[in-house]
């Protein structure tokens, strides 16, 4: 099985695309998993959502593009159905609607923005809304091949049957082309040219040819075949995608989200849906999360105000770095607090989130912390995180 | 009434589907239908409308030409009709403007008051306008409350306007298209809008925008009201904009907009019927434009059915003007908050509409060069070709289709249908793809027909997921992006950009020049021997005023505007200074785009002149106004206006500012500025006049007077005070011939020697007292030598040196002890003193440097060997003077001071260096002495003493015993010579 499972290191574990096989003799069923993807977990919305459908719908597609739409930015009393569907996705309807679009055209979706603005999750959320698959997933690294890309062989069988159909070990791309799914390829832009070359042909010609076979030696793409691609736009430059390619692409940025209202759905509906796996309940008081939102958002001005690299911390203050800071000050407070998440803990798990590089970050949070946080000390609410930031700081040595 | 039963029971079942509890929901909705059966039956006919909206002015044009009343009442500042008169010579857009300079009724930071009312040509409140001007037969009144109304219903204070102003004005400060952003039309005034229909409580809007899945309330009203009205029948149109009015006032607007809301209407409806009632006319032959949320006002003195009026409170005693100023949509769009490029789009819908409907617009006669449409505008010109072709034909023109549809019919259809596809849609959005992918190409993108292929059907796609039946201008720039836009915009505009420019891109409309005020036409008439196209964005104007003598008052006046309005007009070369005739001057000129400074110029004065002069008798008699402000005023007099009679005003205004200044903290710009005037009167014929003259005697004593604060005070800058003694000494020679006396100058600057302690302030005094004749250069070399040999006075050393530096601004004599004091720095300054003090060095030279420079340059230039091989045999020239002066009993032997100091030493006849010389070559001496006639014996020194250095310099030989000089007694021993001359002279 070539899929590859390469984590991605550089992300918040809270956001990470755990990726299964694709190959339905997973051992593991789906209420076992720790994290479903996303066409089991909403295994119920999809299955409504395709019963009321009416709209046509493109190629093999399992639910009309207004459907996809309702599944990934939830339902409005405005399109008139009966059953609620959450949002699952926020961001501009724009463009998760010009993703929709692109992938009934005949181009690919590239997927670009900064880390942790939520590329992946939207990919995940297209294709499992498209295709019901989302796990015909190829991470991109500098050590992807052109075998992950199209096929490999499975070497005994060579030795003991020869090349034939048989002994060959379709990529998550070759498994999307033959059934007309979605195929997903993480991190484009860490690929290699000659790995982002082999993509061209593919999306243009949609077959792959396996010159070693003498008969049957070409694998078509059936209609619904369509490439999901991510980019992370701080890597811009590590291997540049060629012109060519890019005209086989049509490029969506996902923005950092700015708005507070926004950012605090997203930071919430996420770190429920993380805790869950664990059966807690997340009861987060409106005040604290105001206090991180409003951290973060300190933090950032004072990042970009930064005139040298030395006053920045090497944290990128992402929404998904605040979902990780959450999720670790809950679970930090239900297994070794009175199970109220208090802001000396919220504090600690900000300051043992955010430091990566010692002492450097630790500068550079002590002075942001008695120079911005301190000042909001006269707020009561304030007073407990302020402190525990304090403490928390003081115990890196 | 009765005919809105059937939707009436229709939302009433919705409310039931849709809402949890139905009943608030269901008696919104009766509260809105009662709203439109109240606007319904009102015989008065009320047209609801929306601002820039094209199915307003499509409607409104129809409407006029199926049933024309004989009054129309519309929205708008009631004292902004006057210029309307003027709209026939313009092109649009155009805002109509009032302004006040000044008022007493308002708070004083909220002047100029400055108002604008935008109009475009495609907005049923022109096509009213167009109408009423072309059809003489129907009257048309603004009705709405007055400009000063506007004003005097807002708190009155000090900040209010300003935050009113600032909203719409931050936006796309890099746009590329319109570099005159910050000119751009309507900057800082306040804008009116007729017609204004949108929400202003923000969480109806978010909701709004949420359930409809648009960005922004533009896109929603066109998706769901502009589209679905455009094509719509008349009875069709007027339910569905009142309906929309009803939600929006019920439910979008915040509570102080209603109350205000409130308050225009009760102001409209009294000028209404006031109107009525005086023009002696039934309401059903009247009309009233109105935003569509007026028109279901819930206001006692709503209807002509009730007498109940309102009494207007008074105006203020403001004096207003009006005017008309081009508008631009890009600023439209800033104004009112709007998505760029909605007026564009706006504009193309209505283009595309009229061509689709056959519907001929109302135009107003043009007349002088605006009116050629410019090239862009193909489509629009068609048009314009096809509407001046006859007016008569009217009758010829279908209309869509009015119909007598009852009520019911009318909303239900509008609920049910789509809107009519038009057939030029398609043919529209495949020319825009088409054309994006042409212009992308020259903007650098990779963009190849595919592309345009992939655009076309990416609209398609996203219209049919946006419930549209053919993609609106939205759907095509989201397309084009979606498939044109890549990691990086190649070139300076994005696809977003580039589709506003396929979508129509911005315009600015021009006043003509009938409709110009006198000012601006002046302008116009004396450019005019240039023989320019003003109306162009940017015009270069080459002017040989050598060859074309003729030409130079359009030199005058394009200076003047220069000088008002900065870069309005740009001197590329040439330039205008005080005595200075203008040989050659090149100019950009981009009058046409700016024509709205040069229109608020006219508020000011009816001739450039005129405005120039208030400004500048403004400038001096501001509260802050200082001797700088006052002088500079002058100089502009002289170099603008040539006036000698204001230059004269504003002079003796200076007069009084400088005596009025106890710091003189100004004293070096007012020296420079004073320098520079004097200089140019000295050139003129009549000299100097009265008015400099005072100046100079009264700045003498001024600042004699000052002078010995000035070295004591700290918060006196050394630059200061090298500033007053420039203009002590720099005068001096004017002043003193004025009457000024040396000796005032001579006791302030003994009082001022023993009051500072500034290194720099001593290093400027001891300049000015060794000019004064006070003080020897051997006690200041002693006083510094001293200094450079106690290591706690060394640091003061540089304070000294910059002292001195300073000094050369006022005699360039000072020069050789700068070089001298500088090498010594070098030489012996210990390097934690020297390096510290070099970036100051540099400051100070960087800052008096193209004054100084050339001064100590030339003095190293003599001072130093100028080549190599003199280097080894050269000697600094004052080490050279120290040595002999050690050995010497005399202190001082400047030649300034030979006589005064002679009077005090012994015996000692001190000699020069060439006197010395001449004692050791004595033949050549002796031969002219006896050619005179003369023979005689050698008189030998005593002594000798350094003089200060210059050869040519014939030093005194001095005879202390006797009180005479050599020459004197060599003469009075050989009188014959002296006989000879005295009889010569007899």
């Amino acid at each position: 099985m070539a899929t590859t499972r390469q984590s991605k290191q550089t992300k918040a574990e809270s956001t990470e695309n755990t990726q299964t096989q694709s190959d339905s003799s997973s051992s593991v069923s789906a209420n076992e998993a720790l994290r479903a993807p996303a066409e089991r977990k909403y295994a119920d919305e999809l299955a409504y959502l395709a019963s009321i459908d009416t709209g046509p719908r493109p190629f093999s597609w399992r639910l009309s593009p207004k459907m996809v739409r309702i599944f990934v930015l939830g339902s409005t009393p405005a399109d008139k159905i009966e059953r609620p569907i959450s949002q699952k996705f926020f961001g501009d309807t724009t463009l998760v609607e010009r993703a929709i679009v692109t992938l009934a055209s005949d181009r690919g979706l590239l997927l670009i923005g900064d880390p942790g603005t939520g590329k992946s999750w939207l990919a995940e959320l297209l294709a499992a809304g498209l295709c019901g698959d989302s796990t015909l997933v190829v991470q991109g690294t500098a050590g992807t091949t052109e075998d992950q890309i199209k096929y490999s062989w499975n070497v005994s069988m060579v030795i003991a049957k020869g090349q034939s159909t048989e002994s060959i070990i379709p990529s998550p791309i070759m498994i999307a082309m033959q059934k007309g799914l979605h195929g997903r390829i993480e991190e484009l832009t860490r690929c290699t040219s000659d790995v982002q070359d082999a993509l061209i042909s593919i999306l243009s010609e949609k077959y792959v040819n396996i010159p070693e076979l003498k008969t049957d030696n070409v694998v078509f793409a059936r209609p619904g075949f369509n490439i999901i691609a991510t980019a992370n736009s701080r890597d811009r430059g590590v291997n540049e995608l060629s012109t060519a390619l890019k005209r086989r692409f049509n490029f969506v940025t996902i923005p950092t989200v700015t708005n507070k209202k926004s950012e605090k759905e997203i930071v919430l509906f996420r770190t429920t849906e993380l805790l869950a796996r664990n059966s807690i309940s997340v009861d987060v008081p409106p005040a604290l999360l105001d206090i991180l939102l409003q951290t973060f958002a300190d933090l950032r001005d004072a990042s970009n105000a930064a005139t040298n690299e030395e006053q920045k911390i090497e944290s990128s203050l992402s929404t998904a770095e605040q979902i990780g800071v959450l999720e670790d000050a809950i679970l930090h407070s239900r297994f070794f607090g009175d199970s109220t998440l208090k802001g000396e803990i919220l504090a600690g798990s900000l300051i043992g989130g955010l430091v990566r590089k010692i002492p450097e970050d630790v500068t550079v949070l002590n002075k942001f912390w008695h120079t911005v946080v301190e000042k909001r000390v006269s707020d009561s609410d304030w007073k407990g995180f302020v402190e525990g930031g304090k403490i928390a700081l003081g115990k890196f040595k | 009434m009765s005919s809105l039963d059937h939707i009436r029971q229709q939302l009433h079942d919705a409310a039931a589907a849709f809402a949890t509890d139905a009943k608030p929901l269901a008696e919104l909705l009766e509260l809105m239908l009662d709203d439109v059966g109240r606007a319904l039956v009102e015989p008065l006919l009320i047209f609801p409308v929306c601002h820039h909206s094209p199915a307003s002015a499509l409607h409104m044009a129809q409407r006029l030409r199926q049933a024309p009343p004989k009054i129309i009442f519309m929205e708008g500042c009631e004292d902004m009709m006057s210029v309307l008169p003027q709209l026939r010579e313009c092109r649009l857009p155009i805002a109509l403007q009032a302004f006040a300079l000044d008022s007493n009724s308002f708070p004083v930071k909220w002047m100029p008051l400055n108002c604008i009312l935008p109009l475009t040509e495609f907005s049923a409140e022109f096509q009213v306008i167009a109408y009423c001007m072309t059809h003489p037969e129907t009257e048309l009144y603004f009705v709405d409350r007055s400009t000063d109304h506007v004003f005097q219903w807002m708190p009155q204070d000090e900040n209010e306007l300003e935050d009113k102003l600032a909203a719409p004005g931050e936006d796309d400060s890099g746009d590329d298209e319109s570099p005159q952003t910050k000119n751009a039309p309507g900057g800082s005034a306040l804008v009116l809008q007729v017609g204004a229909t949108r929400p202003s409580f923000a969480d109806f809007e978010h909701f709004l925008l949420r359930n409809a899945r648009v960005r922004s309330f533009q896109e929603w009203w066109e998706q769901y009201v502009e589209a679905a009205v455009l094509g719509a029948d008349f009875a069709t149109y007027r339910e569905v904009m009142l309906l929309v009015g009803s939600l929006l006032r019920r439910l979008g607007r915040a509570t102080a907009d209603v109350d205000s809301d409130r308050r225009r209407e009760q102001y409209m409806w009294t000028r209404i019927k006031e109107k009525l009632a005086e023009k002696k006319i039934a309401p059903r032959d009247a009309m009233w434009v109105c935003g569509a949320i007026h028109g279901v006002s819930d206001v006692e003195e709503f209807g002509t059915h009730s007498d109940k009026v309102w009494s207007i409170p008074a105006k203020s005693d403001t004096r207003w003007q009006y005017g008309l100023i081009p508008a631009s949509y890009a600023s439209i769009e800033r104004q009112f908050g709007h998505p760029a490029g909605t007026i564009s789009l706006a504009e193309s819908t209505w283009a595309k509409s009229m061509k689709a409907l056959n519907i001929k617009p109302f135009r107003l006669e043009k007349s002088g060069p605006e009116k050629k449409p410019a090239k862009n505008e193909s489509a629009k010109a068609a048009i314009a070709d096809a509407d001046e072709t006859d007016e008569k034909e009217e009758s010829n023109v279908p209309i869509i289709q009015p119909g007598v549809k009852t009520g019911d019919e009318i909303l239900e259809s509008f609920f049910s249908k789509p809107p009519v596809l038009i057939q030029q849609d398609e043919e529209q959005l495949l020319r825009w793809c088409v054309d994006l992918v042409n212009l992308a190409r020259k903007n650098g993108y990779l963009s190849s027909t595919a592309d345009a292929i992939a655009v076309y059907h990416t609209s398609k796609l996203l219209a049919g997921l946006r419930n549209r039946l053919h993609p609106t201008a939205n759907d095509f720039t989201d397309a084009a992006i979606t498939c044109v836009e890549k990691d990086r915009v190649p070139g300076k505009r994005d696809v977003t950009k580039l589709c506003q420019i396929i979508l129509g891109g911005d315009r600015t409309g021009v006043v003509g020049y009938g409709s110009l005020p006198k000012l601006a036409q002046d302008i116009y008439d004396r450019l005019k021997p240039l023989g320019l196209k003003l109306t162009q964005q940017v015009e270069r104007a080459l002017i040989d005023y050598k060859k074309h003598p003729e030409l130079l008052p359009c030199s005058d006046l394009l200076w003047m505007l220069h000088f008002l309005l900065g870069d309005i007009a740009r001197p590329v070369m040439g330039q205008r200074k005080l005595g200075e005739v203008p040989i050659q001057e090149s100019w950009d000129l981009s009058i046409g785009r700016n024509q709205r400074a040069i229109i608020e110029l006219a508020y000011e004065g009816v001739i450039l002149e005129h405005v120039i002069e208030k400004r500048l008798r403004a400038s001096v008699n501001e509260p802050n106004a200082t001797a700088v402000t006052a002088l500079a005023a002058c100089e502009n007099s002289l170099l603008y206006l040539k006036s000698e009679r204001l230059t004269e005003d504003l002079g003796n205004r200076a007069l009084s500012l400088v005596e009025l200044d106890p710091t003189a903290h100004d004293a070096p710009e007012v020296f420079t500025r004073v320098r520079r005037l004097v200089a140019y009167y000295r050139s003129t014929k009549t000299g100097l006049p009265k008015w400099i003259k005072n100046f100079v005697v009264t700045g003498y004593t001024h600042y004699t007077s000052v002078l010995p604060e000035a070295f004591s005070d700290r918060g006196t800058k050394p630059e200061q005070v090298a500033g007053m003694l420039a203009f002590v000494f720099t005068l001096e020679s004017l002043a003193l011939s004025l009457g000024c006396s040396r000796s005032q100058l001579v006791i302030a600057i003994g009082q001022a020697s023993s009051r500072t302690d500034d290194p720099t302030k001593q290093g400027l005094l001891w300049a000015a007292e060794w000019l004064l004749g006070l003080r020897a250069v051997e006690q200041i070399r002693a006083s510094l030598d001293s200094a450079l040999a106690n290591p706690l006075m060394l640091p003061a050393f540089p304070g000294y040196i910059s002292g001195f530096l300073l000094a050369l601004g006022f005699t360039p004599l000072v020069a050789r002890i700068v070089v001298e004091l500088i090498s010594k720095a070098f030489e012996r300054l210990p390097e934690e003193v020297l390096v510290p003090w070099l970036p100051s060095l540099m400051l100070l030279l960087r800052a008096h440097g193209a004054d100084l420079f050339p001064l100590v340059l030339k003095e190293v230039g003599n001072t130093f060997p100028k080549g190599l091989t003199e280097l080894k045999a050269w000697q600094a020239p004052w080490e050279q003077l120290e040595e002999p002066s050690e050995s010497s009993e005399a202190t001082d032997t400047d030649s300034e001071q030979g006589e005064s100091t002679s009077e005090n030493n012994g015996e000692a006849i001190i000699v020069s260096p060439i006197g010395q010389l001449l004692r050791q070559q004595r033949t050549a001496p002796s031969a002219i002495a006896a050619h005179l006639g003369e023979t005689g014996a050698w008189v030998e020194p005593v002594a000798t003493l350094p003089a200060q250095g210059e050869k040519a310099e014939v030093k005194a030989k001095v005879v202390k015993n006797s009180g005479a000089t050599e020459p004197l007694l060599l003469l009075q021993k050989y009188p014959t010579a002296m006989n000879e001359i005295a009889k010569l002279i007899d």
